[in-house]
């Protein structure tokens, strides 16, 4: 586990920047000094508190499998893939050794929140367009109920359920003002990321 | 001819050592040592007449060649294979350079924040310009859908206006007709006049 180099910080603000607009609030300390940091072990990102950074400095990298929250991959090209993982904040993998805050240290949190907060555009999904789109498939107009306006062409946005929950994040296929004219199969954003994969790609989430 | 001296003894030369000697006394001058002794005591009359000018071995002496590297030169360079691991680029640090203090984070979220602006503003002035150009696109397609329809309606009307013009000539004609009709032509029999028959009464 280490601290992001500079051109990793880069690409992962630059990925987190299409989808949210005020990233300041990711780096700036808690009110009891601590902060968020972004650390980097087996290829994929975390954001965690520092102390709990620090402490799992303890634990050796081949035996550490998740701190924080993972917000994606980097790939060998050096890219930055986000990944929904409503994973908790340190887990690893069933050793013999008693640690004592493997249990206590458990906070649900996913990337979508973190996204969600600060979303640049958004896109509404109606109850019959949620599952689809939780199973893997991009939004088409007809399962939009409504959409953030002015929004340009590919450009990231984070789509929710009619009931404001944030269920994934994509890029918008079209426009605000092409999609109204669009027919109601046509694709209106291309799915990234969903809820749902975190249960459909357990196995490779964490790793491979 | 020249004048000839006679050498009494020959081994009273000068520096023999034996005094009196006239050779002794009178070193012997031949001419072409004297030309000899004479060159150099000339030559410094011509180096003391150019005082100050410094001589051409001195400068060449003190001009020293430079040698040029291929740096200083701005030569381009081979294009030649540096191995891996050979060239270590001096002043600094081996490895990565982690970013993990806040200010560093702060400045490079700024940076990328900006670009992102820039670009996602520029991306919506272009989406909003060709949404102009499609809006106009659109209203001349109207325009000219409208022009073509009034021209379909006046073509319409025209045609109307003919057909109406025609029937009017045709009312004559149909008077015509009538009359041909009255002549009593076997196609255009008026149906009015049927032949009729009739059984007598008992």
């Amino acid at each position: 586990m280490r601290p992001l180099t500079e051109p990793e910080t880069k690409v992962v603000f630059d990925k987190l920047a299409n989808y949210a607009t005020d990233l300041k609030t990711l780096i700036t300390p808690l009110d009891d000094g601590d902060r968020y940091v972004f650390r980097l072990n087996h290829s994929r990102v975390y954001y965690v508190r520092l102390s709990i950074a620090n402490m799992a400095t303890s634990i050796s990298r081949d035996a550490l499998l998740s701190l924080g929250t993972c917000l994606g991959k980097l790939t060998k090209t050096g890219k930055f893939r986000l990944h929904i993982t409503a994973r908790t904040t340190i887990h690893l993998p069933p050793l013999p050794t008693p640690l004592a805050f493997r249990s206590n240290q458990l906070t649900k949190k996913n990337t979508v929140p973190i996204l969600a907060e600060h979303a640049r555009h958004k896109v509404w999904v109606k109850e019959n367009g949620a599952q689809p789109f939780l199973y893997g498939s991009n939004v088409v107009k007809a399962h939009v109920g409504r959409w953030s306006e002015d929004c340009p062409e590919h450009s990231g946005c984070v789509v929710y359920s009619m009931a404001d929950v944030p269920l994934g994040f994509g890029v918008t296929a079209r426009s605000t003002a092409e999609a109204r004219r669009l027919d109601p199969t046509g694709i209106v954003v291309f799915r990234q990321a969903d809820c749902g994969e975190y249960l459909r790609d357990e196995d490779t989430l964490f790793a491979g | 001819m020249a004048p000839t001296r006679t050498v009494k003894n020959k081994h009273a030369t000068n520096g023999s050592g034996i005094r009196n000697s006239k050779s002794a006394k009178n070193p012997q001058t031949d001419n072409v040592i004297k030309a000899k002794k004479n060159q150099p005591n000339k030559s410094h009359i011509a180096a003391t007449g150019l005082k100050g000018r410094p001589k051409i071995s001195d400068i060449l002496k003190k001009r020293k060649q430079r040698v040029y590297s291929a740096k200083e030169l701005g030569i381009p360079e081979l294009n030649k294979i540096t191995p891996v691991g050979v060239e270590k680029p001096k002043g600094k640090k081996k490895g990565k350079i982690f970013v993990d203090d806040r200010e560093s984070m702060t400045t490079i979220l700024a940076l990328v924040t900006a670009e992102k602006e820039g670009q996602i503003e520029s991306k919506m002035i272009k989406a909003r310009q060709m949404e102009e150009i499609r809006e106009a696109r659109r209203a001349e397609a109207e325009a000219k859908d409208q022009e073509r329809k009034a021209k379909f309606d006046e073509t319409k009307d025209q045609v109307r206006k003919k057909r109406k013009r025609e029937k009017g000539v045709r009312d004559d004609d149909v008077n015509g007709f009538k009359s041909a009709m009255e002549e009593g032509t076997r196609a255009m029999k008026p149906k009015g006049k049927k032949k009729k028959v009739s059984f007598a009464a008992e």
